[in-house]
């Protein structure tokens, strides 16, 4: 009775041990933290400047909404200079407020909320690898860590060239097509661990591999 | 157990003491009460500007009062020194209590005597039984206050209150 | 058609359309429409520009704001009935279910809902069941609806409350032994009062970094609740859009997300509204708990606006200072100088006379030495050989007896620090010098014009209320002096003086608009009446504020013409019938000279002969104590019943809340006493005494809390006519231009460490403060 007692205590411990493994995916991919501290490569004083194209497209944006309601364009200029940019220093940010003419803890606040605007420097092609149920049963396992051998980079990593960032994301609605990843704006479906590696290597080539396998 | 024992015994023997002591003294004053009452009737019956006595018909048997309380304190100061373990002798303690009697030396009226001997035997009561503790014993030998002064500038000089 | 209307008014507050709030919003507006079929007025929301309103998941409903003129009294018809618990209470429509609960004395829990700001709706705690309604709704936010059973305790309520007060307090740390809000914890308090009686939380509490937001508020994020107050504050009262929410869910977090300074005069208030002690006072930082404190009701002297405050002390210090709710004046908000300066009140104090020695240097002395001394030296001199000036936080009491002391010795010559031109009608019309609209009435104005002042600075709760007004009412704000940040927008007309005179003639562009004005209203701050031209600026704005008034066409109750003080004593002075300005000692140096309080500078001992004797009373060792041949300790605003009148012509009074510290003593009792040992006794005794006697001087001084109302513009404006109209070409400027000019402009704030870092955080950097430990 007393060996059973000490065998409950051990599995409750257990049991709550485990619920702490819990994780929100946002804490993951989005850079962890939401406050900025200034870096060589993020800090104010980071080159960022609209070019004459964006800034077109810009005024086409605010076109769109109301007079007086600049702010409401704040998420496609975001997009637009992360675009640009790669991914979005607080210099970028601060570009955005000015260009809207709202204050900067306003942009600050929808760029943090969204986990695709990215906050810290990524590579050149982003991969973001799904690993929710439905791609996990498939085996996304297996592509992750034939990405990760391919590259020698782990999650939240980026290769030294900065050509590589990967990430783990929940699901993107492809599961239809699981296993699947994301690099950049394309998706690619249907993957094995031969296919992934191809796919990078064709990207470090140059090319751009079509999609679905 | 034995040590608390005796203590309680002891306590049980001076409480019977002073409940004897007090009893006699209550008896005494039941006397004086029913004495006084009847004389108070008697007066009333009589002239109308005569007021109403307490105790005391006269000042002489107020004053005889007033003897009775002194020697009553007198003989209890040694006992209050040692029951409330104060940091004074007894002749110390006689001195305030007679310095208590001459603060209200000037007093003539009869009642107003009363009315003071029944205060002092008040406190008297409630030192023997030591319903009192250290502090209020002590009190009586507070420094004297000076009076305040009514006028602005000393005032001014003393402190901030108007 | 009325539907259009209010889909109009709502339009602004729906910014942001990519919010997750949107829906919420959509939501909402929807609900309005169906209410509105009957509504006449919905408080609206304008000025979107600026982004007010635009915080996650909030809801535009402006409560608490004045609509003046287009503000009809709601007729009958237009209520409707609801219940409340069964009881029917009749309100308007557009009222929330907690304000209607508010109508009948129900209290509804919350925490993000606060009424002078605008409604987020995030907290949840105020969720009440509606009888035949499926699920409860957030009372704050929802309009009620003709007929509706609101049902306050009821179980669904009750478990409600209990579950989301089990979700704030999943991440809430349990630390209230060693927070500073206990004991006026929201959260602890509601708890009590609707949480469950014990815990199903095993795992483990979020954790939030702190942030270093100045020297004046500790910020201890992990106990917050994200009710988004001090963000709502931030940007609607305060105008300073420096927090925000960063992050989502469970990581969602309050902050500047750069490193940054809160930087905002009225900063403090944040930690009045925060409903647990996520942002606590620095200065007042385990000092002390508010059950141990002796709370005094007081004015606040440190500005001319006169906020309403509470003084809290143990064992006759004051530990910190609060705002008290006054409509008229502060609202329930106070600035960080009112808040914060108090620890000047224990540094530079001047606790004991002295009198200077054979060798120059000052001694302490006692009460009758000093005062036999000046008394001798006041007896020695008559007439024109003696005068006072008087500084910026005398009370009214002082003021009186030091006039009635030195009219004993035949002289007249009292002055004070500030400058009011004197030519024209000068200070013999009331209405001159005052601020006539009074504070809030800046809400029913429809254009202010602001000359020569920086109101941010100089009156940060007056300028708290322009903002309001801009804000919620459309008023048009223009300023004619230095461009700096108001915190709202204006139309800049220039620094020139040249431009003051080109409106009051009329031939300026501005003169058009304000010709069109139904409500304007004219500032003038007084820093500009400071220069050598200042009764030619006060009769250009004179000038400018009477055609504006014909223009108009507002009756005789409008006032237009204003003037904004700096300084507490100044109002009572002029209204004692001190002279304004120290120009006439310069010219006539005395050989007697008492200082009350005069700590500005204005006179030096190069102004006057090398023989003159100077008196200094007051309660800090500052500029005008290193003069003094002789110290007279007085009292500081904390330790004295006194009458102060600000700029509004409100009387008002300070209470005594601790004891003035060694021998000093309150003002006027130092002079009574001083009256007595120089044979020309003053015949008051006690404070009321003086009181009546101010009566008689000038009844308006006694009536505490109450406005006199001044008139007579038209004739002080003839009168202004006659003077000499040649303005300088110096260009308006205020002396308080950024943040770092206002923390120290007197005394007790020269003398407090608080305001010195404040000073040292807005110029170097909040991280040059060093931290204290943080626990």
């Amino acid at each position: 009775m007393f060996l059973a007692s000490v065998f409950r205590s051990a599995v409750s411990q257990t049991a709550r041990q485990v619920r702490n493994l819990h994780q929100s995916a946002a804490r993951a991919a989005a850079g962890g933290i939401f406050v900025h501290r200034d870096t060589a490569e993020n800090n104010p004083e980071t080159p960022f400047e609209f070019t004459a194209e964006n800034l077109k497209r810009i005024d086409a944006i605010i076109s769109m909404y109301p007079e007086g309601h600049k702010q409401a364009a704040t998420i496609p200029v975001l997009d637009l200079a992360q675009r640009q940019h790669g991914w979005l220093p607080i210099s970028a940010m601060n570009k955005v407020a000015e260009v809207l003419q709202i204050p900067p803890m306003r942009v600050y606040e929808v760029a943090t909320f969204y986990t695709m605007f990215l906050r810290q420097p990524v590579g050149k092609f982003h991969i973001q690898i799904c690993t929710t149920t439905p791609c996990m049963l498939c085996n996304s396992d297996s592509i992750l860590e034939a990405i990760q051998n391919k590259l020698g980079i782990k999650v939240g990593g980026m290769t030294a060239d900065k050509m590589f960032s990967l990430i783990e994301v929940e699901c993107l609605g492809a599961c239809v097509n699981a296993p699947m990843v994301q690099i950049n704006d394309n998706y690619y479906e249907d993957l094995s661990p031969k296919d992934i590696e191809q796919i990078i290597d064709e990207l470090k080539a140059g090319k751009v591999p079509p999609g679905p396998r | 157990m034995e040590h608390t024992e005796n203590a309680s015994t002891y306590t049980r023997w001076q409480h019977d003491k002073i409940q004897r002591r007090i009893l006699i003294k209550i008896t005494s004053e039941g006397k004086g009460t029913d004495m006084a009452s009847s004389a108070a009737a008697r007066t009333a019956t009589g002239a109308g500007k005569v007021v109403k006595p307490i105790f005391s018909r006269d000042f002489d048997e107020a004053k005889r009062r007033v003897r009775d309380l002194y020697r009553a304190w007198y003989r209890e100061v040694p006992n209050t020194v040692t029951t409330f373990q104060l940091d004074i002798t007894a002749r110390q303690g006689r001195e305030k209590v007679r310095e208590m009697f001459d603060k209200n030396k000037h007093v003539t009226d009869p009642r107003v005597i009363d009315m003071l001997v029944i205060k002092g035997k008040m406190e008297l009561q409630e030192t023997i039984n030591v319903w009192k503790q250290k502090t209020h014993i002590m009190r009586y030998f507070h420094e004297t206050e000076v009076p305040r002064s009514a006028d602005f500038l000393s005032r001014f000089y003393v402190g901030h209150d108007p | 058609m009325l539907l259009e209307i209010l889909l109009e008014q709502c339009w602004p507050s729906m910014g942001s359309w990519e919010r997750p709030s949107q829906l919420l919003q959509m939501c909402l507006l929807e609900r309005y429409q169906r209410a509105a079929s009957i509504m006449l007025r919905l408080p609206t929301v304008s000025r979107a520009l600026s982004g007010v309103a635009h915080i996650k998941g909030s809801v535009a409903v402006t409560i608490n704001v004045r609509t003046g003129a287009t503000a009809a009294p709601a007729t009958a018809s237009n209520q409707m009935e609801v219940f409340v618990d069964g009881k029917p209470v009749m309100v308007e429509p557009g009222t929330t279910v907690l304000q209607a609960c508010e109508k009948v004395g129900v209290q509804i829990p919350r925490f993000c809902y606060h009424e002078r700001l605008s409604v987020a709706g995030n907290c949840r705690m105020c969720l009440v069941e509606i009888e035949k309604s499926p699920k409860p709704v957030a009372a704050c936010a929802m309009p009620v609806m003709k007929g509706w059973n609101i049902l306050t305790d009821s179980e669904k309520t009750r478990k409600a409350r209990e579950g989301v007060m089990e979700f704030l307090l999943a991440n809430h740390p349990l630390d209230c032994p060693i927070c500073d809000q206990g004991g006026e914890c929201d959260l602890q308090d509601q708890s009590m009062q609707f949480g469950s009686d014990r815990s199903r939380f095993s795992e483990n509490k979020r954790a939030v970094e702190d942030k270093n937001i100045g020297p004046l508020i500790k910020t201890i994020m992990t106990r917050c609740i994200q009710c988004t107050r001090c963000v709502r504050f931030a940007s609607e009262i305060a105008g300073v859009e420096d927090l925000g929410t960063t992050g989502r869910g469970n990581d969602l977090q309050i902050g500047t997300y750069v490193e940054k300074m809160f930087m905002s005069e009225l900063s403090g208030n944040v930690i009045d509204i925060c409903p647990v002690g996520a942002l606590t006072s620095k200065p007042y930082a385990f000092t002390s708990r508010p059950w141990e404190t002796r709370k005094t009701e007081s004015i606040d002297v440190l500005d001319a606006v006169g906020s309403n405050i509470v003084v809290s002390t143990r064992g006759g210090e004051v530990m910190r200072i609060l705002p008290r709710l006054h409509e008229d004046i502060n609202e329930e908000w106070i600035s960080d100088k009112t808040r914060f300066a108090y620890d000047g009140l224990k540094r530079q104090r001047l606790t004991q006379p002295m009198v200077k020695d054979a060798s120059g240097q000052l001694v302490t002395t006692s009460w009758e030495d000093v005062l036999t001394r000046v008394a001798g030296v006041l007896q020695g001199a008559q007439g024109t050989n003696v005068a006072a000036i008087v500084g910026g936080m005398v009370d009214a009491e002082a003021l009186i007896a030091l006039k009635d002391l030195l009219n004993h010795f035949n002289t007249d010559n009292l002055c004070t620090e500030e400058i009011f031109p004197m030519a024209g009608a000068g200070s013999d019309l009331r209405s001159n010098y005052l601020l006539n609209s009074r504070i809030a009435g800046i809400e029913e104005a429809d254009l202010l014009l602001l000359v020569g002042t920086n109101p941010r600075y100089e009156a940060p709760l007056f300028n708290a209320r322009i903002r309001k007004s801009w804000l919620h009412n459309e008023l048009r704000v223009a300023l004619l002096g230095r461009k700096v940040d108001l915190t709202y927008t204006y139309d800049h007309l220039g620094e020139s003086t040249k431009v003051l005179q080109d409106i009051s003639a009329g031939t300026h562009p501005f003169s058009k608009v304000l010709a069109q004005a139904k409500r304007p209203v004219v500032v003038l701050g007084s820093a500009a009446l400071q220069r050598d031209d200042g009764a030619a600026i006060h009769a250009a704005v004179s000038t400018i504020a009477q055609n504006a008034r014909v223009s108009s066409g507002v009756g005789e109750s409008w006032k237009v013409l204003n003037v904004l003080h700096r300084v507490a004593s100044q109002v009572a002075a002029l209204d004692l019938g001190y002279k304004p300005g120290v120009e006439a000692i310069k010219k006539n140096p005395p050989k007697v000279l008492f200082l009350l309080g005069a700590d500005a500078g204005c006179i030096t001992r190069q102004d006057l002969p090398i023989d003159s004797f100077i008196i200094y009373q007051g309660h800090h060792g500052d500029v005008g104590a290193v003069l003094a041949d002789v110290i007279l300790p007085g009292a500081a605003y904390t330790e004295k019943c006194g009458t102060y009148v600000n700029t509004e012509g409100r009387a008002q009074q300070t209470r005594l809340a601790v004891t003035a510290p060694g021998l000093a003593r309150e003002d006027w009792k130092i002079i009574r006493a001083l009256s007595e040992l120089a044979g020309v006794t003053l015949p008051y005794d006690t404070i009321e005494e003086v009181r009546d006697r101010l009566a008689e001087v000038s009844p308006n001084l006694v009536r505490y809390d109450d406005v006199e109302e001044a008139n007579y513009f038209q004739q002080a404006n003839q009168l202004a006519k006659a003077v000499n109209q040649t303005v300088l070409t110096e260009p308006l400027v205020p002396p308080q231009l950024s943040v770092r000019d206002f923390y120290m402009t007197d005394p007790i704030s020269r003398a407090s460490q608080t305001m010195a870092k404040c000073v040292k955080a807005v110029t170097e950097g909040a991280h040059v403060i060093e931290e204290p430990a943080i626990c």
